[in-house]
């Protein structure tokens, strides 16, 4: 580049003050799914037509394209369907221990849900093992995504 | 239906990380300038555009309009498109609708990303700002990696649980991942307009780079690129006389499912290794070319692979080999430029990615083989008659597929 050119060139910093906004979103499943929670179960919605189980559940079926809205028991065991381990955290740091989460599809659910499992060798996890929910005592539940402590081995 | 063709295409000199010599408008304008140089055509030949890039990606919006004198489209017909990673091909493929519906006769689509004046994880952040917003408020922990928390950890995690059951499916080990990487890394050291160069690379030295979230490694991950591209479409009746060797445009298809990974506040997440939309999309591409058995017939493939675990995956789900079997291909040295079906002669995304251009580049890396121009050594030995190239974003779930060939396709 020439020495006039890059006199020409400058870069202007620049950056949004970015607005808020107000995000409307559809909760009825997630409220049913932490009410649930609340007690130590998971709530998801079964599709009456297909017979598919969803965990949050939607109150049509994404298949079917009908309304849903029967309440179904969903086990707290399940099996891992796959994992990652991350070696740093979100924000690029590496972390003293990597962090085991898994993709679970709890039994008797045909949707997934995340979740960590804490205090194992992350060389040892495999798709197919068999883990369970470890809920947080009944007395600190809130009735919020918290009350699912973590994962563990069956 | 018209049959259209490929009759030109230009690449800005180089995609590198910065450019810091030339602004958005001149970068596109330099792409611009070399497509109509390859084809001899002028703007004045030029009936309508298409353009691609992703939004908030370079902190500006509309960038179409205010750089449209730039984009020799002053009182033209002109529209933006933006589909995430696919934005390219979405853009090519809007052309070829307008050329083959007989409207226009010869289109442009004209594509950039300049990853170095923004900040693409914000653009990224936006596309599930509501529902990561919502999972806060309702006590989910992101970065504490305690109850349902760890949407995957940092930006690699989503494609971590990819790769992983991918490679349950497959058989294949990261080992394979390792080789793919270094494959690409090594055929992009043929190509001008490749990013991430190692005429060397092994797969010994990607496994030396350090894992990012299991089995990613940094050596796996596409670099963030300023390019741009640009291709110009044409009917049938004006190709013959704008160039002396084109390629044809056989099928486009595209499709989408759920957002396996996007959609926790409606129970919506599964395998995102899955994949179906791709199996969709390749065989309405493969019915409408004609194509019966695409293993016999497809000669060179483009797959959009921003993670390189994805070339083997995807090479998979377009039917182009069984299930289990891409890293065995990989092992025999069949995808190699010199192989039986050659695999991202070009190097990839996984080498080059500067999104807008990412999917379009797949096209016009196939055109240019069919057409014999690939430069710098990346032409790949054998006769290409039928060439594929795919795409892949929006939320995981989105894929495009185009399949050209060298002569018209017989209506």
């Amino acid at each position: 580049m020439s020495e006039e050119k890059k006199q020409d060139f400058r870069v202007v910093p620049g950056a949004w003050e970015l607005s808020g906004y107000n995000f409307r979103v559809e909760g009825r499943g997630m409220r049913l799914m932490m009410q649930g929670m609340k007690e130590g179960k998971f709530t998801g919605i079964r599709c009456g037509s297909c017979g598919m189980v969803y965990l949050p559940g939607p109150f049509y079926c994404r298949k079917c394209l009908v309304e849903i809205e029967e309440p179904v028991d969903v086990g707290d065991h399940g099996t891992i369907r796959s994992f990652t381990a991350t070696m740093s955290d979100i924000r690029g740091n590496p972390l003293p221990e990597p962090q085991v989460t898994l993709m679970v599809q709890l039994d008797g659910c045909d949707s997934w849900i995340m979740g960590v499992l804490r205090d194992v060798d992350w060389r040892e996890v495999r798709i197919g093992q068999r883990v369970k929910v470890k809920w947080r005592p009944s007395e600190e539940r809130t009735g919020s995504l918290q009350d699912m402590d973590c994962f563990e081995y069956e | 239906m018209r049959n259209v063709a490929i009759v030109g295409v230009g690449y800005c000199p180089v995609f590198v990380s910065k450019r810091n010599d030339v602004s958005i408008p001149e970068m596109i304008s330099e792409a611009i300038h070399n497509a109509y140089l390859n084809c001899g055509l002028t703007p004045e030949n030029v009936d309508a555009f298409t353009f691609g890039n992703m939004h908030t990606f370079e902190g500006v919006n509309m960038p179409h309009l205010w750089s449209i004198d730039h984009l020799t489209a002053l009182g033209k017909p002109i529209m933006r498109i933006a589909t995430g990673g696919t934005t390219g091909m979405s853009a090519f493929h809007c052309a070829y609708y307008h050329v083959a519906s007989g409207l226009y006769d010869v289109v442009m689509t004209i594509t950039f990303e300049k990853h170095s004046e923004g900040d693409a994880q914000v653009g990224l952040a936006g596309i599930i700002t509501p529902e990561i917003m919502t999972v806060l408020s309702l006590g989910i922990d992101l970065t504490g990696g305690s109850g349902m928390g760890g949407l995957g950890g940092g930006s690699a995690g989503g494609i971590s649980f990819q790769a992983t059951s991918y490679l349950h499916h497959s058989g294949a080990g990261i080992e394979h991942i390792d080789a793919q990487a270094a494959l690409e890394r090594r055929n992009a050291a043929k190509n001008p307009y490749a990013h991430l160069k190692d005429p060397e690379c092994t797969a010994e030295k990607i496994a030396q780079t350090p894992l990012v979230s299991y089995p990613i490694r940094y050596g796996h991950i596409c670099p963030t690129t300023d390019g741009a591209t640009v291709c110009i479409l044409a009917s049938e009746d004006k190709a013959a006389k704008i160039a002396d060797k084109a390629a044809w445009i056989h099928a486009v298809a595209n499709c989408t499912t759920d957002a396996t990974t996007g959609n926790l506040i409606e129970g919506l997440i599964t395998d995102p290794a899955e994949q179906m939309s791709c199996q969709l999309a390749a065989k309405r591409a493969y019915e409408r070319a004609g194509i019966e058995d695409p293993r016999k017939e497809i000669d060179l493939v483009e797959i959009y692979n921003g993670f390189a675990h994805q070339t083997l995956m995807f090479l998979e789900k377009l039917g182009l080999c069984e299930v289990g079997e891409a890293h065995k291909m990989l092992e025999r040295g069949e995808t190699e430029i010199d192989g039986r079906l050659p695999v991202n002669a070009s190097g990839g995304v996984v080498s080059t990615n500067s999104i807008g251009t990412s999917a379009l580049n797949r096209v016009t890396e196939c055109a240019l083989q069919i057409m014999g121009k690939a430069e710098g050594g990346h032409q790949v030995p054998k006769k290409v008659r039928k060439a594929l190239a795919h795409g892949w974003g929006g939320l995981m779930q989105y894929n495009t597929v185009t399949i050209l060939g060298d002569a018209p396709l017989k209506r």
